[in-house]
This record gives C-alpha cells, sequence and structure tokens, in this order.
C-alpha cells in the first residue's frame, strides 16, 4: 500500500508539472480538486497538449471516450495509475 | 414538388460537400492552416499511437504508396510525420506522428466529435437511436455498393493481368 501511495504521489506530482508548463502558470496554483472545465484554463489545443506530454511520458492511450469520465486533477491521476501497469 | 429521390439525393451530396466544406474552413481558420484536408486525412489515417506501415496506410486511404510517398515527404517537411526504415527489415518504412501531428490528429477528431454533438443535441433519447440507426444502415449500403465497384475493378485488373501473362507465354 506504501508503493501505491509513493507512486500516486510521482504521478501527481508529473501531471501538476506538465500541467504548469502547458499552462504556463505555477504548479502551486493547482491542487487535487481542480475541475478540467470550469477551474483551469485550457484551451481545447492546450489539453490535448497536456494529455499528448502525459501519454508519452507513460506510455499509455488517453482517447476521448477515457477523457470523457476525467473531470479533477485527481481523476487524471486516478486514470494514469489504472492504465500504467 | 420534389421527389423523395430527388430529396435523398440532393441531401446526400449537400451532406458530403458541407461536411468537407466546413471541416476545409475550420482548418484554414485554426492552428493548423498549413495543412490540407487530404493531408489531414492522411494523418488520421496513420493515427496517433502505433507507427504504421507505407502500405498499410495506402490501403486505407484507397490510394497507391507513390502517392502516400509524396504526401509523406511534404507532412515530413512540415513537422507532421516521422518517418524511418524497419529496424530488423530494411525494405519496410515505417510512419508515424510527430507530437504536433499527434496534436493536429487530435484537433480533428474533435472537430468531427462536436459536430456530431452539435447534430444528435437537437433530438431527444429515441429519435437519436433511430436516427443513428437509419445512418448506419445508408452507411453500410454505401459501404457495400464502394466494395461491389472495388472488386469488380479487381476482377478486370486481374484478367487483364492474366491475359498479359497469357500472351506473354504464347510468344
Amino acid at each position: 500500500m506504501g508503493d501505491f501511495n509513493t507512486d500516486r504521489e510521482q504521478v501527481f506530482a508529473d501531471v501538476i508539472r506538465i500541467m504548469a508548463e502547458t499552462l504556463e502558470i505555477s504548479q502551486e496554483e493547482i491542487t487535487a480538486d481542480l475541475n478540467f472545465n470550469s477551474d483551469l484554463p485550457f484551451d481545447s489545443l492546450q489539453l490535448y497538449e497536456f494529455v499528448i506530454d502525459v501519454e508519452e511520458r507513460y506510455n499509455i492511450r488517453l482517447p476521448d471516450e477515457v477523457l470523457d469520465q476525467v473531470k479533477t486533477v485527481s481523476d487524471i491521476v486516478d486514470v494514469i495509475m489504472k492504465l500504467k501497469k | 414538388m420534389q421527389s423523395e429521390e430527388e430529396q435523398m439525393s440532393e441531401a446526400l451530396v449537400r451532406i458530403f460537400e458541407n461536411v468537407v466544406l466546413t471541416e476545409e474552413k475550420s482548418l484554414q481558420a485554426g492552428y493548423f492552416n498549413d495543412l490540407s484536408i487530404a493531408e489531414m486525412h492522411t494523418l488520421t489515417a496513420i493515427g496517433p499511437y502505433d507507427a504504421r506501415t507505407m502500405t498499410n496506410t495506402a490501403e486505407d486511404l484507397g490510394i497507391t504508396t507513390g502517392t502516400l510517398t509524396v504526401a509523406i515527404d511534404r507532412l515530413v517537411k512540415k513537422g507532421y510525420v516521422h518517418r524511418e526504415r524497419d529496424k530488423r527489415d530494411k525494405r519496410i518504412v515505417r510512419i508515424s506522428l510527430t507530437h504536433n501531428g499527434k496534436l493536429a490528429c487530435r484537433m480533428n477528431s474533435k472537430f468531427h466529435r462536436v459536430l456530431a454533438k452539435h447534430i444528435l443535441a437537437g433530438y431527444d433519447e429515441k429519435d437519436r437511436k433511430h436516427l443513428l440507426d437509419l445512418v448506419a444502415e445508408v452507411d453500410e449500403y454505401l459501404a457495400q455498393q464502394l466494395r461491389r465497384y472495388d472488386s469488380s475493378e479487381n476482377v478486370r485488373a486481374t484478367a487483364r493481368q492474366v491475359a498479359k501473362d497469357t500472351t506473354k507465354e504464347t510468344k
């Protein structure tokens, strides 16, 4: 369980770093509960830039059908944890 | 008053033209205005994930590998496609999308999804299902027609090739 938590923390840190770079904002501004649609200033192009960076980082696929289920930063971390094995 | 056949036939042609025109205009107005529709469709055929062979991609697009090579040359220059020879079999060329290629491909899929979403939004669940069933039937009918022409063309091509080979043998 300890390993899972450490792993999740690392993925969370990666997600925040990639997101901050894409949106050109500070990492401190991003928290787990923020909503992709209402809280984060993504346009479609930035959203896909972020998604492709995450896909390449973890060698996973995040098609639109999967992204439709993702609402918050925490959700995307959960999806990555599930797919990256 | 128009007959049902005329209404259907005109609507089909208009739908096809308007989808292509809307896609073209959205491309010109967007981030990827250095891509033509044909080039965008080539990126879509390659897809955002695994590398593909030239032969399979050309087959999917219904074009020759020669035509695809010209298109890929341009897309490599524009920075949308990465091309490399297979490490084990040097005769095989594999193509995949660069980061920008993946971005263009996914933005284009999004365009199609949004278009479909807006069309479906005007109907309740029952009508949406009915509409999707009818569209699927039209789609299948047209695909069947295409296969019929493809196979008759193949049969003719094979017959021509056989005739040519036979002529050579008898000479």
